[in-house]
């Protein structure tokens, strides 16, 4: 594939060139972690993640076809991983017990006083909270919405990748997206200031 | 035009074609419902989008990586035997090796002493290509013999 250039060093891996490989995981495995980090919510089990991801990548390179984007080919392995990760039963569980110890709800808060860039205590306080109530959110989301969300918002996957990686189509991601976007705004709420109009 | 909410966040998203856009923008200018939930679902992403990034990997994740990947690879020993020609002819390979075996002991189990024979000589299953080529042994001397292949500078 001539306009992926990550197409060409996965076919180049796929004959044999580990480098390509390597340049491969140079490039996503950053990216990987902080994706699994959307799931696990544990920087030490994302990063086992990210890497059991690649190891996968690397066993599954004969079955790389280059017709394939390789940035949805990495998703659609990362999707899957998380959701077998996601249904351990042992990980649901610990993860319940961790939300039943939660802290308070968030307080109201402009949405400018949030940081960007430096930050005072107070910011980065807020900062926080909101992280944390993302992190909620997200654990309530359904799978899929979850997985279409994640990379829509956080990764910047487009739909039609988004629909490639989750081997659905543009119309079902669009609705899976606007789903979680709505479960977003209402979690979100308490952070958001009223009758803040914005054209697009 | 009912609402338009499912295709609130592709428009904020930017995924609608030039004309969805156009017939939503439509809709919006009649629908404060949609104006404001739009502003609703605006807010949402505008707090998204100010959330830090994700902390940095710890710095020996990549060494880590290789160590594993490394782990994971087969022994080159390991894999030559994966290689399919080897998957076909290691059966058969091993049949011929068991017939000489047998072969081997009951001859020798038949012999009267020197009983060191067999000890000395099992170096000659190291080579299942050679044995095999050598066809049923025969005698002591035959044992030797085959043993002994590479001295005799015999093409495996």
């Amino acid at each position: 594939m001539a306009s992926d250039p990550d197409a060409a060093l996965m076919v180049a891996f796929k004959g044999g060139d580990e480098r390509a490989f390597r340049s491969l995981f140079e490039k996503y495995g950053r990216t990987m972690v902080s994706f699994c980090n959307h799931f696990v919510r544990d920087r030490a089990r994302a990063e086992e993640l990210a890497q059991d991801i690649f190891l996968k990548l690397h066993r599954s390179a004969g079955s790389y076809e280059a017709t394939a984007r390789f940035r949805t080919f990495l998703y659609r392995i990362a999707s899957n991983h998380c959701l077998n990760e996601l249904r351990r039963a042992e990980y649901g569980s610990r993860r319940a017990l961790e939300a039943s110890e939660g802290g308070e709800p968030p307080a109201p808060t402009d949405p400018d006083t949030l940081p960007a860039g430096t930050s005072t205590p107070e910011q980065t306080v807020l900062a926080s909270a909101l992280g944390r109530a993302v992190e909620q959110l997200l654990e309530g989301l359904p799978e899929k919405q979850r997985l279409a969300f994640v990379m829509g918002r956080f990764e910047g996957l487009s739909y039609e990748e988004i629909a490639h990686a989750l081997g659905t189509t543009v119309p079902a991601v669009k609705s899976l997206v606007h789903r979680a976007t709505v479960s977003a705004a209402a979690a979100l709420a308490p952070f958001m200031t009223t009758g803040e109009e914005v054209a697009p | 035009m009912k609402h338009a909410s499912p295709s609130l966040s592709a428009y904020l998203d930017g995924e609608l074609s030039s004309e969805e856009r156009a017939r939503f923008e439509a809709h919006l200018e009649r629908c404060p419902d949609c104006r404001a939930e739009r502003d609703r679902l605006k807010g949402a992403l505008s707090l998204l989008s100010r959330l830090p990034p994700s902390p940095p990997p710890s710095p020996n994740f990549e060494q880590h990586f290789y160590a594993r990947l490394a782990a994971e690879r087969p022994a080159p020993r390991a894999r030559l035997f994966d290689r399919p020609l080897w998957r076909w002819l290691a059966p058969g390979l091993a049949g011929v090796a068991a017939s000489v075996a047998l072969v081997l002991v009951v001859e020798i189990r038949h012999r009267p002493p020197p009983d060191d024979l067999l000890v000395g000589d099992l170096d000659l299953f190291e080579n299942y290509e050679a044995v095999a080529s050598v066809g049923v042994v025969e005698n002591q001397e035959d044992v030797e013999v085959v043993a002994h292949l590479d001295e005799l500078g015999v093409r495996k």
